[in-house]
């Protein structure tokens, strides 16, 4: 059977809308200086989020209590990690376990124990006049849900904002030397947890997204490992927001890849495509020379000052 | 406005059980450079932190300008006209000199007029930087003028420095101390952290002595000498000895460790020292200079055999012993007990169980042999004061005699009297037939205990006549 490309693009950038939106927060979390690894768990929270209020109010108000659950996800972290100064690792690690357990508990105890296919109302693609026409990249990039477009401005803000901008030098320096820092007067606490917060609500978003504008319904454990992959994204896309645009693009490829797989029939388990994906991040995390490009201080905690 | 730039009045500062701060109060005049004298531990650094906002006194007041003010952060003290070189730069190593200087701004950031601020700055007041080279391309007397113009550029009027000299070469020493000079002739105001008493008196209108976080002097300059400076650091009436030994005549002894145009490339593949050739003999002291980025580093790892050369032979002894810079990275564990840092070294050689009591019953011999004074070997490294670290560090290198000992700035940052001791057992070790290797960012230490001197500049290893002058022009490549 043939594949249609364009269709094969569409679905890429769809796939990978949610994907960038998670690493972009995550991108700003580690130029701070943190590996938030809570990022999984803010992003099934704020799927969650947006099952109950799309539910109960719409889309706008799913999407305004997926950010709202992506961001106490993210801030339960941000408090054991920089005020109770615990290793963020670990702390990452628990938010998302606990937000795992916490969401699927609450969904079949709100829902019944079914979780029978509950539906909510989806964004539906708005072609952009003009460029949708492009052959090819029209109806991949300009074809899509508003998510996807409030995407690509929050691309081209964080592009503006990192090197144009008081505050982002302020966020670049707390990652590289959080010291420095503090010697010009700047708070690397206050840095690192503005950063967590945007961190968390773009998760949330994430989440949000993948209900609103994908699936339509909640499933447990639905992010399905997103939230790791957006931290190899940006890994890949060595902490610029131009390479995390290109690094999610081949990730949301990569996941359409399996079902171009799938569909020529070839005699092999289709659990090796679903696997795809995460091959892809396993390589990505193995195979780059992270340090060169990190920030100097990612993953360091900050002095507990006397 | 007020004749004194900054005064802090009876200030305290406890931290856990240690009393860092009993009341201690620094008058600086307007227009004057002023010393802050004290040996480790005597609170100079603390009470600096304190004028500068970084922390909060428990006691006592800071005026500014004649007002009393109270700190919250750094930022208030930078508003109010402070500006402090910190002794470990604090400066973004990833990031340019203009975006560092920007640092802590607000709003928009034009990169490209920040740079052109820095360039008049740099053209008014001589300190040379380029401000698109990124920091971590710099040498630190550039990294310095940097540290600097950052607080010029917050409008300072009145500057700390933190032991500024503590790692730049006599040269670059005596830049800065022009420099500062020309800035307080032209109305600001300085205050030096030091502990180089001869640098103090030189340079300085006004001095400040500390001790055990008191002030215990201050005096003009000019009309002090070292003796009552020294007095009133340690509080004796002895002054230590500086001369600890008596550099050898000519007779060398059996050759110890030889290395043979030995070249060392790094994991960039930067050639860092170049065809080097060092011989040691036994008793004899060399001592070694060389600023950052010389290569001077490389060289001693090789002969500490710590690091192998890209080309070249080396032939060491079977002991070595080695006394690294950064003690805490390089030397001891701080989590670990002062045994368990004992049986690090030769940890490779032995099998099987650890013989504690043996262990620790060495360690506690060892700790009296040098004078490292701990309740006992069972507590961690990290509660050691530096001097004491040190001395720890220095015994254990020494325990089994080596035949070569190398020895990397052994004591920067110590005070006066664990100086002594550890100069001392260098010498010593000299005397009793060991190659000795010293390392030292400042010449004056080396000039009394070297019988011969290297001069690494741009890897390359010279050797020059044991002389103020003739090192400090191959320290910069002159010949």
């Amino acid at each position: 059977m043939s594949i249609d490309a364009a269709e094969f693009m569409q679905a890429s950038v769809r796939t990978a809308t949610p994907l960038a939106l998670a690493a972009y927060g995550e991108l700003v979390v580690e130029r701070a200086g943190v590996i938030n690894l809570g990022l999984e768990g803010a992003m099934i929270a704020g799927a969650f989020g947006a099952l109950v209020g799309a539910s109960a109010g719409g889309i706008g108000a799913g999407f305004a209590m997926a950010v709202v659950a992506g961001c106490a996800a993210t801030l339960l972290m941000a408090w054991v990690v920089l005020w109770l100064r615990a290793d963020a690792v670990i702390a990452g690690t628990a938010v998302t376990l606990l937000a795992l357990g916490l969401t699927g508990t609450l969904y079949r105890a709100l829902y019944g124990a079914q979780g029978a296919a509950l539906s909510v109302p989806t964004l539906a693609p708005v072609a952009v006049p003009g460029l949708h026409q492009l052959p090819w990249i029209g109806p991949a990039f300009f074809e899509q849900p508003l998510a996807t477009y409030a995407l690509y401005a929050m691309a081209c803000g964080l592009w503006w904002w990192l090197p144009r901008t008081h505050a982002g030098l302020a966020l670049r320096a707390t990652g590289e030397r959080p010291d420095a820092a503090l010697a010009a007067g700047i708070s690397p606490v206050t840095v690192r947890a503005w950063a967590l917060l945007f961190g968390g609500a773009m998760g949330g978003l994430a989440g949000g997204v993948l209900v609103l504008a994908q699936v339509g319904t909640f499933a447990e454990g639905m992010s399905a490992g997103r939230g790791f992959i957006a931290i190899a994204i940006v890994v890949l896309g060595r902490w610029s927001p131009v390479g995390v645009a290109l690094a999610a693009l081949l990730f949301g490829s990569a996941s359409q890849l399996q079902y171009v797989f799938q569909s020529l029939g070839w005699p092999v388990p289709y659990q090796l495509f679903l696997a795809l994906p995460y091959v892809l991040t396993l390589l990505v995390l193995a195979g780059t020379q992270r340090r060169a490009a990190a920030p100097a201080s990612l993953g360091a905690p900050l002095d507990t000052a006397p | 406005m007020s004749d004194h730039a900054l005064v802090l009045r009876a200030v305290s500062k406890q931290f856990g059980a240690v009393r860092a701060l009993a009341g201690a109060s620094l008058t600086v005049r307007r227009g004057t450079l002023h010393a802050v004298l004290g040996e480790n531990g005597a609170g100079k650094t603390t009470l600096m932190r304190i004028a500068f906002g970084m922390m909060a006194p428990d006691e006592g007041e800071v005026e500014i300008d004649g007002r009393p003010v109270t700190l919250s952060s750094s930022a208030a003290a930078i508003a109010l006209g402070l500006g402090m070189v910190h002794q470990h730069f604090t400066l973004v190593p990833a990031m340019s000199a203009a975006e560092n200087i920007a640092l802590g701004g607000r709003g928009r950031l034009d990169l490209g007029a920040v740079a052109e601020q820095v360039r008049v700055l740099s053209a008014r007041t001589g300190l040379a930087v380029d401000p698109d080279t990124r920091v971590d391309a710099l040498g630190v007397g550039a990294q310095q003028r940097i540290e600097i113009l950052k607080a010029l550029h917050g409008n300072a009027r009145t500057l700390i420095l933190d032991e500024p000299t503590a790692v730049l070469t006599p040269t670059e020493s005596e830049e800065l101390f022009g420099w500062l000079r020309r800035f307080v002739a032209e109305g600001g105001t300085a205050v030096l952290v030091t502990h180089k008493l001869q640098e103090a008196l030189s340079v300085a209108d006004d001095v400040t002595v500390l001790r055990r976080g008191e002030r215990v002097l201050t005096a003009r300059a000019a009309e002090i000498d070292i003796v009552t400076l020294v007095r009133a650091l340690t509080g004796e009436d002895r002054a230590p000895e500086t001369r600890v030994r008596t550099p050898r005549s000519q007779t060398v002894g059996a050759v110890v460790a030889q290395l043979t145009d030995v070249s060392v490339r790094d994991a960039r593949g930067v050639l860092r020292v170049h065809q080097a050739n060092v011989t040691c003999h036994a008793g004899e002291i060399i001592g070694v200079a060389g600023v950052e980025g010389s290569g001077v580093h490389e060289l001693l790892r090789v002969l500490a055999g710590r690091l192998t050369p890209t080309a070249g032979t080396v032939s060491l002894p079977d002991t070595v012993g080695f006394v690294p810079e950064d003690r805490l990275r390089d030397a001891v564990i701080e989590d670990f007990s002062l045994s368990e840092n004992f049986a690090l070294r030769g940890a490779a050689a032995r099998r099987g169980r650890m013989p504690w009591p043996e262990l620790r019953a060495h360690t506690a011999r060892a700790m009296a042999a040098h004078d490292v004074r701990a309740p006992s070997p069972d507590v961690r490294a990290g509660t050691l004061s530096g001097g004491n670290q040190q001395k720890f560090v220095v015994g254990r290198e020494m325990e089994n005699r080596p035949a070569l000992v190398i020895a990397e700035n052994p004591v920067r940052g110590l005070d006066l009297r664990a100086t002594e001791h550890v100069l001392r057992e260098l010498a010593a070790s000299a005397a009793s037939g060991s190659a000795v290797v010293i390392f030292s960012t400042d010449v004056d230490e080396l000039l009394p205990l070297a019988d011969r001197m290297l001069v690494t500049f741009a890897g390359q290893v010279r050797e020059v006549p044991v002389v103020r002058d003739a090192i400090a022009r191959a320290l910069v490549g002159a010949a």
